[in-house]
């Protein structure tokens, strides 16, 4: 017999895209949500509205162009579902790993651990600073707990300058994945929460060709290329996201 | 462009089997993550021996988040044993097929 008192928790993803003169991060975001919905079969919510005037400069990758990365915060009163997926539109999302966090009771769980194909890209803020998170990744319900979280990633994006010097943080321009690791830092009474329990593969070079086969993913880059299983990957290469190829890598994706 | 420009060029772009090797590894234990009873645990042959081997039907495990779960032995030792199987099968499979296509 179903019981009609039972709730039904809704679950979904969240991104984020605000564009800036060089990047049209709305084309990346919807492109996201096509890999979600046949990925996932979730709903997706694209955020494209921001809350007030931003600013702020990349000073790693793509070095010097605009980026507007200031509402992720937010994130936890927009998301209309009970269970988010907080998601980078640069995170292609390939596989249900995911779903596993949500099947599980923790508030939230972000992130820690990423690496390129060469080597680990986990790290600290600065010398005498503790490690920062990816918030490219983020799987939270709607709890207390999370939404201290959220709340206080908003009180050290509001206070930046200030929270980078108690943090001995090494740059000055504004990263979600500081405030967030200091935001957890806080609210796990000072120490970090247990992170995502797998690593993040990052392409940090420029792409140029991704390629489908089977079961596998062909990766090219400029000087290199690699085959992996079909997997989640974070691509930084914004150029490629945009390009007509990302595009037909997407269609045949959603074709299978 | 010369011979050696060329051949460092396809070298270049060759697949480079041991960073593959390692890639397909990690997704490997990303898949053995199974989510049971509201918490999250990685599926080695150490719990799945340790389930095999104790002797009551109900007990708690840590999780990958540090909390105590509550577990029915036989239904999770059934759960982890297919678990552990399919997603070795298929590392098997993807591990076979990067040698096929190793370059260097």
């Amino acid at each position: 017999m179903t019981n009609l008192n039972a709730s039904v928790k809704s679950r979904g993803v969240v991104l984020f895209a605000f564009n800036t003169d060089t990047v049209n991060y709305e084309l990346i975001a919807d492109r996201a949500r096509r890999l979600i919905t046949h990925t996932l079969d979730l709903p997706v919510t694209i955020i494209t509205e921001m809350s007030g005037s931003q600013t702020n400069t990349r000073l790693g990758y793509a070095h010097g162009t605009q980026w507007f990365n200031g509402d992720r915060y937010r994130a936890y009163e927009l998301s209309p579902y009970d269970e988010t997926l907080l998601l980078d539109s640069d995170y292609l999302v390939l596989d249900r790993a995911l779903l596993k966090i949500l099947d599980t009771t923790v508030d939230y769980n972000i992130m820690t651990d990423n690496q390129n194909f060469v080597q680990t890209m986990t790290g600290n803020m600065g010398e005498l600073s503790l490690n920062y998170v990816w918030a490219t990744a983020i799987a939270f319900r709607k709890t207390h707990r999370s939404k201290m979280l959220f709340d206080l990633v908003g009180r050290v994006q509001n206070n930046y300058r200030y929270y980078s010097k108690l943090y001995n943080i090494r740059r000055g321009n504004f990263r979600n994945d500081y405030a967030f690791a200091i935001a957890d830092n806080i609210i796990n009474g000072y120490t970090a929460s247990p992170g995502i329990p797998w690593t993040m593969l990052t392409v940090d070079k420029t792409v140029k060709a991704l390629e489908i086969n089977n079961n596998n993913i062909m990766v090219r880059e400029d000087d290199a290329a690699h085959v992996i299983p079909k997997q989640s990957l974070h691509i930084m290469d914004k150029v490629y996201l945009q390009s007509d190829a990302y595009e037909e890598f997407i269609e045949q994706i959603c074709k299978n | 462009m010369s011979d050696i420009n060329e051949l460092v060029e396809e070298i270049k772009q060759a697949t480079d089997y041991q960073i593959n090797r390692r890639i397909l590894r990690e997704k490997t234990i990303t898949d053995l993550h199974v989510a049971y009873n509201n918490g999250l645990f990685l599926v080695k042959p150490e719990l799945i021996a340790f389930l095999a081997t104790w002797p009551n039907e109900e007990l708690f495990l840590e999780d990958t988040y540090e909390n105590p779960i509550k577990i029915n032995r036989q239904e999770f030792l059934t759960q982890c044993q297919q678990h552990y199987q399919m997603v070795m099968n298929s590392w098997h499979i993807q591990h076979d097929e990067l040698k096929r296509i190793r370059k260097v």
